[in-house]
């Protein structure tokens, strides 16, 4: 008897860290984004650097509500929220302060989102991506319709260079730094979120009657993924809006959400990594096949179609599985980590 | 070890509960207590509506009429989450842990969500020990035999430290060897941590040994209460497991 409880309080004494490697890694190579205008000044690579950052944080949106078994289609939404946002704060009140901004980015659209998440939550499966969908397409015809504001079909132009501590970022080095910095503060407060809160929202897509009969209030948790999710497509959305100092409806196509979903699925679902290598490696194939325009949401769909039936981890799922059958198979991961995530999808 | 049973907890009581899915009554006026720290169990056939109670009881399903209380509190249509706060906390007929989870995270998990210490699962050890969760502590929850992932879904209930169990035929699925575990989980829970336990259950050999009053549901109607060695000698609760006579009290309906 007292030996079984030596032994229960010596296993309680092993602690998961805060972060895994999948976490470090991550953030590691966005942090290395800063490093590219140093080492390039070609408009070319600089913009696909600046397209990655902003599709891997969009496809962020996706990542969080994923880890509740939820598939949101309403990143686009919340893009459009930050971006607009930024563009009516410059342009109508003249503030141009990058940090002032990317508060107001993340904050406006995590603020809809509260009552939107009041609304839609309470829908599984189906039943939220139909209406994350229809969400997208409500919030094209807000942008179109409510012109005073928005600037209709125009869109809002011009936007003045934004400034960090006073200096302007106004070159396309600059433009890249500041899609650097807001990807980074994106995928920061994503793992931060997602490591924090882990137990609850595994618990939640696993066996959410479960968690409730435990005690916990799964709707708190949804709401607040909900909200961190649109705040952090907000990020997103005004890194697009700041790159192309244009907001207009049509770089929140509701189609695009079909995009972000790819990246994070394709990457692998199970690891913040994946969101990221997955953006990398299909914004990247879409620009070296040229296939720009309406050919990409057809074949991102055949792509997921692959992904889902022969490697439901994703690319690094899939990578996960195999560097540990190398290693052999005695070394299970013994509390946390991100290699337990991936075998979900293994076979 | 602090063995200190911590006999503090209140009365469960139902009041006159009924609950009607459109026209289709499943349940009509069934009342009982449940005292603090005390066992009772409930046997019915299937059908009588034995997982509807827990269901309204644990706040999953609003009663259409009737009421719940624990002690003085009325938890009827309270969110299940809300209840489990309060300590009363149900387990599952089904298995029911979090898959591709160890057996660790899945008491952890436990712990967390129902803001306990993990030192609790020092207190389990001896419980935890008996049923072969040591062992396999580090593995998946999944991977384990269906006794074992059953023995987890119970402790992660206990492990919350609830003031009275609603256990959902706790022995259903267990090979008969496995069935000891239940008595010494229920032992445990009410000698260690003072609980209330309401014992749903088919093993009419586990009602005898362990509950001194049982409850019997037939058609959502209690017909009988009192010791298990007098309830199921009686010619009414007999007929009611053999399908005799009073079978079509749902079918008028």
């Amino acid at each position: 008897m007292t030996t079984a409880t030596a032994t229960v309080s010596g296993y309680l004494k092993q602690k998961a860290p805060f972060f895994s490697g999948h976490e470090w890694i991550t953030l590691g190579i966005v942090l290395l984004a800063f490093a590219i205008p140093t080492l390039t000044a070609n408009p070319q690579f600089l913009s696909q650097a600046n397209l990655i950052l902003i599709a891997a944080t969009a496809a962020l949106g996706v990542y969080i509500m994923l880890r509740l078994d939820l598939m949101s289609f309403a990143v686009p939404s919340f893009m459009a929220i930050g971006g607009y946002t930024v563009a009516v704060l410059s342009l109508r009140l003249g503030v141009t302060d990058v940090i002032v901004l990317g508060l107001a980015a993340f904050l406006v659209p995590a603020l809809c989102a509260i009552p939107l998440g009041w609304l839609i939550l309470r829908l599984k499966g189906v039943y939220f991506v139909l209406v994350t969908f229809v969400l997208t397409e409500i919030v094209q015809l807000l942008l179109f319709e409510a012109a005073p504001l928005t600037g209709g079909s125009n869109g809002l132009v011009g936007m003045p260079a934004v400034r960090f501590f006073g200096i302007e970022l106004w070159d396309n080095s600059h433009v890249l730094l500041t899609t650097t910095g807001l990807a980074f503060a994106g995928f920061l407060i994503t793992a931060i979120f997602t490591r924090r809160f882990r137990y609850e929202f595994a618990a939640i897509e696993k066996n959410d009657v479960l968690a409730e009969s435990l005690g916990l209030a799964c709707w708190k948790y949804k709401a607040m993924a909900f909200a961190v999710a649109a705040g952090v497509s907000g990020l997103a959305g005004f890194a697009l809006v700041n790159m192309l100092m244009t907001a207009h409806p049509t770089s929140f196509a509701p189609m695009s959400s079909v995009n972000y979903i790819t990246y994070t699925i394709v990457g692998g679902k199970g690891s913040i990594l994946g969101t990221l290598v997955g953006a990398i490696l299909l914004v990247s194939a879409t620009d070296y096949f040229a296939l720009r325009g309406e050919l990409s949401p057809g074949l991102f769909g055949l792509l997921i179609i692959v992904v889902t039936l022969l490697a439901r981890g994703g690319v690094i799922g899939t990578v996960t599985t195999l560097v540990r059958s190398w290693r052999g198979k005695g070394m299970r991961p013994l509390a946390d980590g991100a290699a337990r995530k991936a075998p979900k999808g293994g076979a | 070890m602090n063995a200190a049973a911590e006999i503090q907890g209140e009365a469960l009581y139902a009041e006159r509960m009924s609950k009607a899915f459109g026209g289709l009554k499943v349940f009509h006026d069934v009342s009982f207590t449940l005292p603090p720290g005390g066992l009772l169990g409930v046997i019915g056939p299937n059908g009588a509506g034995k997982t509807t109670m827990i269901n309204i009881i644990s706040g999953r399903l609003a009663p259409s009429s009737g009421q719940v209380r624990l002690g003085d509190t009325r938890i009827d249509g309270r969110p299940v989450y809300d209840n489990a706060g309060r300590g009363l906390v149900r387990s599952f007929q089904q298995t029911a842990t979090f898959s591709g989870y160890t057996v660790s995270d899945n008491l952890r998990s436990a712990l967390r969500f129902a803001r306990r210490d993990l030192s609790v699962l020092e207190r389990l050890a001896p419980l935890l020990d008996q049923f072969g969760l040591v062992e396999n502590w580090n593995r998946h929850a999944e991977v384990l035999p269906y006794g074992l992932q059953k023995m987890l879904g119970l402790t992660m209930a206990l492990a919350t430290q609830p003031r009275i169990l609603l256990l959902d035929e706790p022995a259903a699925g267990l090979e008969k060897s496995e069935r000891s575990n239940i008595d010494a989980y229920i032992g445990f829970a009410q000698r260690e941590f003072g609980c209330g336990v309401l014992l749903v259950e088919h093993d009419m050999e586990l009602i005898r040994r362990l509950c001194p009053d049982v409850i019997v549901l037939d058609g959502g109607r209690l017909i009988a209460t009192g010791s298990p060695g007098e309830v199921l000698n009686r010619k009414d609760v007999i007929d009611a497991y053999l399908g005799g006579g009073e079978e079509d009290d749902d079918a008028e309906h």
